[in-house]
């Protein structure tokens, strides 16, 4: 890609943001004037940035640019098939801004949720020392472009020692075509405080647009979080994606990522874990067929002793499409008794399928325990003859096996209704060749 | 960590010294003429002049790689001087003739060339500094056919053998060390095995870096015809210098069908003092091409010296079931830095590989495993196997990896593993309760930590091996 395209993307891009902005929080302007003054000053990642070496985004340079407008109305009949019953606290967010009129939320005690430019007043106090904290959008530009257009975004906050029993459910869905929608959402959870939390990325139409998605994930002491990440945007979307989280001493985050939709896709993910014995469990499915292509990109920082980190990410892929995966492990000097699995495995389902996997051990500490692992290949002929031997049908053992391929992940997910959801999504895919 | 391992750990360069014998150096630089004074004092025909002069054009245009992950100050390359031969002597016509200095210093190192040529079967061809001195054996390969030469005496003897396959793997514009090489290379060592030949003998170079200031750019042709077999070894050791000397090797290999090139190297250049002044950059280009049907090519390494390795010794899997191989041991003490790995492009039908890495890293150093392991949509049934272990030693030194895998065709099956661990406290009561005490039973834990490796070197190279690394290494923990 020459500069000079990325030049005219940048320049479109700095018309569309917001000139006059009415924010009365001089903090929140003095985030997006530096945010702006980032996404001026970097450039759009081409093949020859390492991080994106795989990864050709230049399509996205021939999409006309603009920032969607208010959307127009939808009806709770028309997104009531997405619900998950157990997820009676929702947030939906229709192509980047907030739709009260969808949304649910039944608990409130101990806890705030809602949507961040109706919190700004309220809740500046405990919003302010996190947002825009994690996510760097000194290195990142689509970083730097979500925070340029910081409107709308789920706020939640749970207090210390609470537990939610219900998940969180923050619905993001596209209705027009042709345009970048601004996800955004944070999470803090106080000490000891236990919360599940499910972003779900829908299309409701059939043309390409582009989200923007960043989320900040702040664990304090002994805090718990799951978070599941679902992305099923149609096939001619864009997905950028970046997810930062920052653990403290003894706290556990669960992360479960499913990457099904878009024509490019990318997720980010960065887990610094700045205090002891902190614990992430880090998981990835990505299916996908077609000429789709899907990358992960995960950074897990052990900075402090006593870290546990795990990590499996899965592949299936099928038609032309092209995944890609890179996982890297950083053990600082100071995180010795780090424990740490990385583990990466991509089933080819066609001849014309193809995988770049690199994961990355960086370690700088001696008593620690990395191990990682990838492995490469098609569904083993003996397993195959052996469910044959049973009386399967060619097709039906090769969908069974690449299914539980896929089950390993989505089994890991607590919520039936959305594992339910999955597994017949994956069903249906492996069916469908 | 007790002070008597403390000492074995920071024992000096045993090889340390440098040899007082009279060199004819080229003024320092690079440029056009440089390389024409290169190609006229070696008397070379016109079309490698070219080949230096395309190779200088295209090195010219191209910069310094940055993506490594080694660190050291800039090199001026104009600060180098690119030609340094032993004065002009009478031809030899024995081992009697040689410079009693030059003898002096293999004595020194160890390795009394003639002894231990006749005692181990093993012809040697000497480097020094840029130069054949003497070669052994010649007569005796070439019995079977078998040229075994420096690169210079090739390039006048077997002109046509040198033009159709210099260059032919890594081609001049590679990259830009390797882009250096082709425009100045000195010398090296040529071997081609004519069709059918198994080597009676294994072959091996000594490469000594001897002029204070002279970057060293060694160039190494092997070829194995069809049915052909050969063993090459390669073993380093450098004098003791305060500045840091630019290696910048190209080696090149190639096997026909069926045949079978194993190439080893131990590498114990000087690797700077215990405060990272000093030592040798090493930074090789090495590959072979697995152009035959059901041909085989091998690398092993163990890689003990330099301030900085830098290398990845390929395979190109072009022919039908072809085979390539990497086995390495990288260890890094003080504030050396190795950034060593392999790729293995997968091209024919049936092609199989196999990556065992091994990396040591004590006291202040860095150590990487990078590999790209490519299977191309033309590579049915290619399979791979790559393992790549980690040890440190001591809490300031690290050990990165870094695995690409590129993988275009679904009947491939391609497998990796990696793993970090240190030596544990227990291990070393083990031994304790045995009554071995910790320097040994270090030796014994590192020695099994790189035993599949050393099972790959031949018989003198893995003592030597063995040797080295309890040189470097036993005692860093305790």
């Amino acid at each position: 890609m020459s500069s000079v395209v990325s030049h005219d993307y940048l320049e479109s891009l700095l018309e569309s943001l917001p000139k006059d902005s009415t924010d009365a929080l001089s903090w929140l302007k003095q985030l997006r004037a530096e945010a702006i003054d980032q996404v001026g000053r970097q450039k759009l990642p081409t093949l020859r940035d390492e991080e994106w070496r795989f990864t050709d985004i230049s399509p996205l340079t021939k999409l006309p640019y603009r920032p969607s407008q208010a959307a127009a109305d939808l009806r709770l009949a028309d997104i009531e098939h997405l619900f998950l019953e157990e997820a009676n606290n929702r947030l939906v967010f229709v192509d980047g801004h907030y739709a009260p009129q969808l949304s649910n939320i039944i608990d409130t005690e101990n806890l705030v949720i809602g949507n961040l430019s109706e919190l700004l007043s309220s809740q500046a106090s405990s919003i302010q020392p996190h947002l825009g904290q994690y996510a760097k959008f000194q290195e990142n530009i689509f970083t730097a472009q979500n925070t340029a257009f910081l409107q709308d975004g789920a706020v939640i906050a749970i207090a210390r020692n609470t537990s939610v029993s219900a998940p969180m459910h923050l619905l993001f869905i596209a209705t027009q075509k042709e345009v970048t929608s601004y996800a955004r959402c944070l999470l803090i959870g106080d000490t000891g405080s236990n919360v599940t939390l499910i972003e779900d990325f829908v299309a409701l139409q059939e043309d390409a647009y582009v989200t923007n998605s960043v989320t900040e994930i702040s664990l304090a002491a002994n805090a718990q979080a799951k978070h599941y990440r679902i992305q099923r945007e149609n096939n001619k979307a864009f997905h950028l994606a970046n997810c930062a989280v920052s653990l403290a001493h003894a706290s556990r985050y669960q992360s479960i990522n499913i990457a099904l939709g878009a024509h490019i896709s990318r997720f980010n993910l960065d887990v610094q874990i700045t205090d002891e014995a902190a614990e992430c469990s880090i998981d990835g499915l990505t299916l996908i067929a077609g000429k789709q292509l899907s990358d992960t990109h995960t950074n897990i920082d052990h900075l402090k002793p006593n870290g546990t980190s795990k990590q499996q990410n899965k592949c299936i892929i099928d038609g032309a499409a092209h995944a890609v995966f890179n996982g890297k492990i950083m053990v600082r000097p100071q995180a010795q008794q780090t424990n740490s699995s990385q583990s990466s495995r991509n089933l080819l389902l066609s001849s014309q399928a193809h995988v770049d996997t690199k994961p990355q051990l960086e370690i700088f500490a001696d008593d620690v325990k990395c191990a990682h692992g990838a492995t490469v290949g098609q569904l083993d002929h003996e397993e195959l003859f052996y469910l044959q031997s049973r009386g399967l049908s060619e097709d039906a053992a090769r969908n069974l096996l690449t299914y539980a391929f896929g089950a390993e992940i989505i089994n890991r997910i607590a919520i039936t209704s959305l594992r339910q959801q999955l597994e017949q999504i994956v069903l249906n895919q492996t069916q469908s060749r | 960590m007790s002070v008597a391992l403390q000492n074995l750990v920071n024992q000096p360069y045993k090889h340390g010294f440098v040899t007082d014998i009279e060199t004819e150096v080229a003024p320092k630089g690079l440029n056009e003429d440089i390389i024409r004074l290169i190609s006229s004092k070696k008397n070379e025909p016109e079309w490698l002049l070219e080949f230096r002069l395309n190779a200088y054009k295209k090195w010219l245009t191209m910069s310094e790689p940055d993506w490594q992950n080694v660190h050291f100050p800039k090199i001026d390359f104009q600060a180098i001087s690119y030609y340094a031969a032993p004065k002009p002597k009478k031809k030899l016509a024995s081992m009697d003739e040689v410079d009693p200095e030059l003898l002096r210093t293999f004595e020194k190192l160890g390795v009394p060339m003639h002894e231990r040529a006749a005692l181990a079967g093993v012809a040697v061809d000497v480097i020094f500094d840029s130069v054949s001195v003497t070669t052994t054996y010649k007569e005796k390969l070439a019995e079977v056919g078998i040229i075994f030469c420096s690169i210079s005496e090739a390039v006048q003897e077997h002109p046509e053998l040198i033009k159709k396959y210099l260059g032919s793997v890594v081609p001049v514009g590679d990259n830009f060390f390797a882009a250096l090489n082709s425009a100045v290379f000195t010398d090296g060592s040529f071997c081609f095995i004519p069709k059918g030949v198994k080597c009676p003998m294994d072959l091996s170079t000594y490469f000594r870096i001897n002029t204070e200031g002279s970057g060293q750019f060694e160039r190494t042709l092997v070829i194995a015809e069809e049915e052909a077999t050969v063993c090459y070894l390669e073993g380093c050791t450098a004098p003791q210098f305060d500045t840091n000397q630019l290696h910048a090797a190209v080696v090149e290999l190639i096997a026909l069908d069926n045949a079978d090139i194993k190439y080893s190297t131990v590498q114990n250049w000087y690797a700077g003092d215990e405060n990272g002044v000093g030592g040798i950059y090493n930074f090789v280009t090495k590959r072979g091409l697995a152009k035959g049907v059901n041909s085989r090519i091998s690398w092993t390494q163990v890689e003990t010296g330099s301030a900085i390795t830098w290398k990845y010794p390929s395979c190109i899997l072009r022919g039908d079931n072809s085979v390539g191989e990497f086995y390495s041991v990288a260890v890094t003490n003080h504030y050396q830095q190795a950034d060593t790995g392999t790729k293995m492009i997968h091209l024919g039908k049936n092609t199989r590989s196999t990556i065992v890495s091994k990396g040591i890293s004590a006291g202040h150093s860095n150590s990487s495993y990078r590999g790209l392991v490519r299977i191309t949509p033309t590579a049915d049934g290619a399979r791979n196997y790559s393992q790549c272990d980690s040890m440190l030693i001591g809490d300031q030194s690290g050990a990165h990896t870094f695995p690409y895998i590129q993988v275009k065709n679904s009947s491939a099956k391609v497998e990796h593993e990696a793993s970090t661990s240190k030596i544990g406290e227990d291990q070393l009561f083990y031994f304790a309760q045995r009554v071995i005490d910790a320097e040994e039973a270090v030796s014994m834990i590192i020695n099994g930590f790189c035993k599949d490796v050393f099972q790959q070197l031949p018989m003198e190279f893995a003592v030597e091996a063995t040797k080295l690394l309890s040189f470097k290494l036993e005692g860093s923990v305790g």
